[in-house]
């Protein structure tokens, strides 16, 4: 075997080549001097710098590290129980048995998420009535009535879909076991236990550390069904990264994943050259006498074995369990004794220093969590998974919302700065009495294209749809903004109910994407499949464009002639919010003149609140000592001409919905 | 042992009763229902019809179990001599690898993605190599062809890597660790019966590894079936997946769960068939082997 040792060693190096060549390209970016992760434009730490004052990013680390370690320990442990039962079972039992536990594996994750979440809320819903009369029937013990969603629940779901890993890669092991050995084991005296120990454990042990690493690794990654069990309190990584697609995933979680990644790193080398070094002394010594442990280490394991040492040994453990809860109970009391407010936004969408301005002013503690689309947050308000105070949805949303009385009223004499927001942005369509809605921000749709790739003047949507750019064109990745460009390029509205206008559309685009016009649908990944010159044509919102732009010069903006779509994303407060009072207080902060401008220049979203806005070119001089490009900030701000072309996306009744939908899949097919 | 240590399946059993089996049902219930409007609102009402429209998808559930199966046959190809090999490794190379394989798995799945997609764009980092190489010249004289680039992002092909880049470590792992626990004097008699290198492979090495086969093939092809975000970043979303199909009822402007679960449900039953077919395949020959 030793003669090929190079020949081996080569395999498994290009196998780990292919495994860690997109690792190390993430590594590259983490150092990037731009905020592009296709485009290098130099060296720099600014993203090192800004992780560690970017709280959600290392809160939700933590939050990761916390529900990974804890669901793998109690998964490993119960899914190698479980393997060592289900292995004992007849091949009657075994084998349903196993097919159940492969389920999870199986299941669709967003199903596994939702269906986790209804079973959950239904378990809540009952708990209420129970606790009320535990409550009621005896006053020892105050249960609490109202659950939510929170850690317990995520761990749940995280140890259920982990044991299944485990329990695929402890069961081979078990399957090669000689079982004789276990009973050799207890005919020489040994209880079960110390034969589990003693036999059973060194046997399997690769199996469940290969399953306690790929049952870590899917808790590190899973994001779907995280979002359906975390409640409003709480969120993992990956659900913060996940609500960065909205816009664009910032390097700050490259550079948390390369800190990451080297700890690990660094972790495993120092520990395999200990273990190597004391391969070796034992090598060594084995050679003139019988190898030993460090006595004092067997002096030591000889005493926990006495009955003193077992009673020792019992106690640290209860100690050890007590001193756990003790810090969760605290933790848990300490962070519901403050005031909060729940938001939900999307992510990458407010400027990170007014989080904790707010909280300095007012004592209220902000849980803030993202996520990436309208109908994702949608999915999780509709199954009951969300008890949020303020979420930030866009228009067509929130009147989607207040038909199905899914929004509560605000009481604007808390809201002094609504005075601030322009007319023209209240009383829109979506909330035409206002009654429900602080505007956000806004902005229009466009086409970008790149001008080194492009040599027309862009200033229609038939760019599109023409066979000239082959290949060249992103069609943006959902059903709404697609047909509804298609459909403001025949000239009808985009609101449109008619059919026969809608399956137009359609065909519209049916037909450019069988010509092969189209390159793929994309969402965030538009940013860099066109900051990298890979595209020519995109669709997408302006406050994005010159996001791009700093990273492309070669990029370009327009409003085709025909109009667009302008939007507003608004904040409103969730029917029954735990939390009202603090969620005006929190509405009343973010429409301050001061918060929109920095979010303004945080997210080059154009403001609505009218001062702001006005402003925004002096402040920004201030800023940056440059002035601001009019013509970006025409771009930012579409003035009233470009406005009056563009529509506003009101909610579609559910019939037309339908037919969306359908359509959209049916080009996938 | 056998029949003393059965019970220590029963908390599990119970446990997967509470999270997996009613989460099934309450889908199977969303499935077979179909909400319709009422004077007092929404309420639901007993129905197939979800099932009975599923023929229009039968592309899609063709597509997700091919490509699931070729990432799967690829990642068999690959990850069985990878692990063959370091299973012959040093214990302390062993360990590392280990370790090392499952450590890119740590990074953000989204993360990696877009890595992948910075190295496989027309302008990536591979057609620049390709171009740096002379390859794209060669190829273009060969075939009287004239591309600039490799058409690679967008294609099935780069949904079927990133199977295979995600899940690769799933089918190295188990088979590792199965023949990290081969017992060697089986080879050595094998050997001393006459039996050469390939003849000891195909009869007693490989025979002896199909349960960490098994496992390893349900852990890639299982997940690879339902995946949905590498079709949609790689793939472009031009060819929808089972997954995204799902998604799409959960996650699309119609919000329509009901279907869904009914997606979810016709795919779940054709997996179990798939995985019962493979167990008892996998059994036979394990077993067989064994007496």
């Amino acid at each position: 075997m030793r003669k090929n040792r190079f020949g081996s060693r080569f395999l498994i190096g290009l196998c780990f080549l292919f495994l860690y060549l997109p690792i190390f390209l993430l590594i590259f970016f983490s150092f990037n001097a731009g905020d592009s992760s296709a485009v290098w434009r130099g060296f720099s730490l600014q993203w090192y710098a800004e992780l560690f004052h970017n709280r959600l990013v290392l809160e939700s680390l933590a939050t990761t590290l916390l529900v990974s370690l804890l669901a793998t320990a109690i998964s490993t442990v119960a899914g190698t129980f479980a393997a060592i039962g289900i292995y004992a079972l007849t091949k009657k039992w075994r084998d349903p048995v196993l097919v159940v536990n492969d389920l999870p594996m199986m299941n669709a994750d967003i199903v596994t998420g939702v269906s986790l979440l209804l079973l959950f809320v239904a378990f809540f819903h009952g708990w209420g009535s129970v606790a009320n009369w535990l409550n009621s029937w005896q006053s020892l013990i105050r249960f609490p009535t109202r659950l939510t969603l929170g850690l317990g629940t995520l761990l749940i779901a995280h140890v259920s879909f982990n044991i299944p890993y485990v329990i695929l890669n402890v069961s081979p092991r078990l399957r090669q076991m000689d079982a004789n050995l276990v009973e050799a084991a207890q005919d020489l005296g040994c209880t079960w236990m110390q034969a589990f120990f003693k036999v059973i454990l060194p046997e399997i042990k690769p199996g469940i550390v290969s399953g306690a690493l790929i049952a870590f690794t899917m808790s590190v990654d899973d994001f779907v069904i995280s979002y359906f069990t975390a409640g409003s309190s709480i969120q993992t990584l990956s659900m913060a990264i996940y609500g960065m697609t909205k816009k664009r995933v910032t390097p700050v979680v490259n550079a948390v994943s390369t800190l990451m990644f080297l700890a690990v790193l660094i972790v495993l080398v120092v520990n395999n050259i200990r273990e190597a070094r004391q391969a070796k002394l034992a090598a060594k010594r084995a050679s003139f006498e019988p190898v030993r442990e460090n006595p004092r280490v067997e002096r030591f394991r000889e005493w926990m074995s006495t009955p003193r040492g077992r009673l020792v040994r019992r106690v640290t453990a209860i100690v050890l369990c007590a001193a756990f809860l003790g810090t969760v109970t605290f933790l848990t009391a300490f962070t519901t004794s403050r005031p909060v407010v729940n938001v939900c936004s999307w992510g990458e969408y407010i400027d990170e220093d007014l989080i904790s301005e707010f909280e300095a002013q007012t004592g209220i503690r902000v849980n803030y969590q993202t996520t990436d689309s309208n109908e994702t947050l949608y999915s999780l308000l509709k199954s009951g998974g969300a008890d949020y105070d303020v979420v930030v949805p866009s228009d067509y949303m929130i009147s989607q919302l207040i038909e199905e009385g899914m929004l509560e009223e605000l009481d604007y004499s808390q809201i002094p700065n609504f005075e601030k927001i322009g007319d023209r942005f209240k009383n829109l369509p979506y909330d035409p009495e206002n009654r429900y809605t602080v505007p956000y921000t806004w902005g229009t749709v466009g086409i970008i294209y790149n001008s080194a790739l492009v040599e027309d003047e862009i200033d229609s949507w038939s760019a599109l749809y023409d066979d000239k750019y082959a290949g060249q064109v992103l069609l943006i990745g959902n059903s709404r903004d697609a047909f509804g460009i298609a459909l403001k390029y025949l000239g009808y509205s985009m609101n449109t109910t008619d059919e026969a206008e809608i399956t137009e559309a359609y065909e519209l685009v049916r037909d450019a994407y069988e010509r092969g016009v189209f390159q793929g649908k994309v969402m965030d990944e538009v940013f860099q499949t066109m900051e990298g010159g890979n595209a020519a044509f995109a669709t997408y919102y302006a406050g994005d464009y010159l996001s791009m732009l700093e990273n492309n010069e070669d990029l370009r903006f327009v409003v085709p002639k025909e109009g667009s779509n302008w939007f507003v994303d608004a904040m409103c407060v969730l029917k029954d919010a735990p939390n009202y009072d603090n969620a005006m207080k929190w509405i009343n902060f973010i429409a301050s003149t001061d918060s929109n401008l920095r979010n303004m220049d945080y997210i080059w979203y154009a403001s609505p609140n009218e001062e702001a806005l006005e402003l925004y070119p002096e402040w920004y001089e201030e800023q940056y000592g440059e002035e601001l490009d009019p013509e970006i900030y025409s771009i930012m701000a579409a003035p009233d001409e470009v406005l009056d072309k563009c529509e506003m996306y009101v909610c579609l009744p559910k019939a037309t919905r339908s037919l969306y939908n359908d359509l959209w899949i049916k080009l996938g097919i | 042992m056998r029949t003393k240590r059965g019970w220590f399946a029963f908390p599990y059993m119970i446990w997967m009763a509470l999270f997996v089996v009613i989460p099934i049902v309450i889908m199977l219930v969303y499935s077979l229902t179909v909400p319709v409007e009422t004077a007092e609102g929404e309420s639901l009402q007993g129905s197939l019809e979800n099932f009975t429209g599923m023929a229009q998808y039968m592309s899609v559930f063709g597509r997700s179990f091919w490509l699931a199966l070729i990432a799967t046959v690829i990642c068999l190809a690959i990850g069985y001599p990878v692990a063959f090999l370091m299973s012959r490794e040093g214990p302390g190379f062993q360990r590392l690898a280990m370790a090392l394989i499952m450590l890119p798995m740590w990074m953000n799945f989204l993360l990696r993605t877009y890595s992948w997609m910075a190295i496989l764009e027309n302008n990536g980092l591979l057609n620049q190599l390709f171009q740096k190489l002379g390859i794209i010249a060669l190829y273009n004289r060969l075939t009287g062809a004239d591309i600039d680039h490799f058409q690679m992002i967008r294609t099935s092909g780069a949904v079927v890597l990133g199977m295979v880049y995600n899940y690769l470590p799933f089918m190295i792992l188990p088979i590792y660790t199965v023949l990290t626990k081969l017992d060697h004097r089986l080879i050595e008699a094998a050997e001393d019966l006459g039996a050469n290198a390939s003849t000891v492979f195909r009869r007693v090495t490989l025979p002896l590894s199909v349960s960490g086969i098994v496992s390893g093939v349900t852990m890639v092809f299982v997940p690879s079936v339902s995946t949905f975000a590498i079709s949609r970043l790689l793939g472009g979303g031009k060819q929808m997946m089972l997954g995204d199909l799902i998604e799409n009822q959960f996650l699309g402007g119609a919000y329509n769960p009901h279907l869904g679960a009914a997606i979810s449900m016709v795919m779940m039953v054709i997996v179990v068939i798939c995985m019962l077919v493979m167990n008892h395949f996998g059994d036979g020959e394990g077993e067989a082997v064994m007496l």
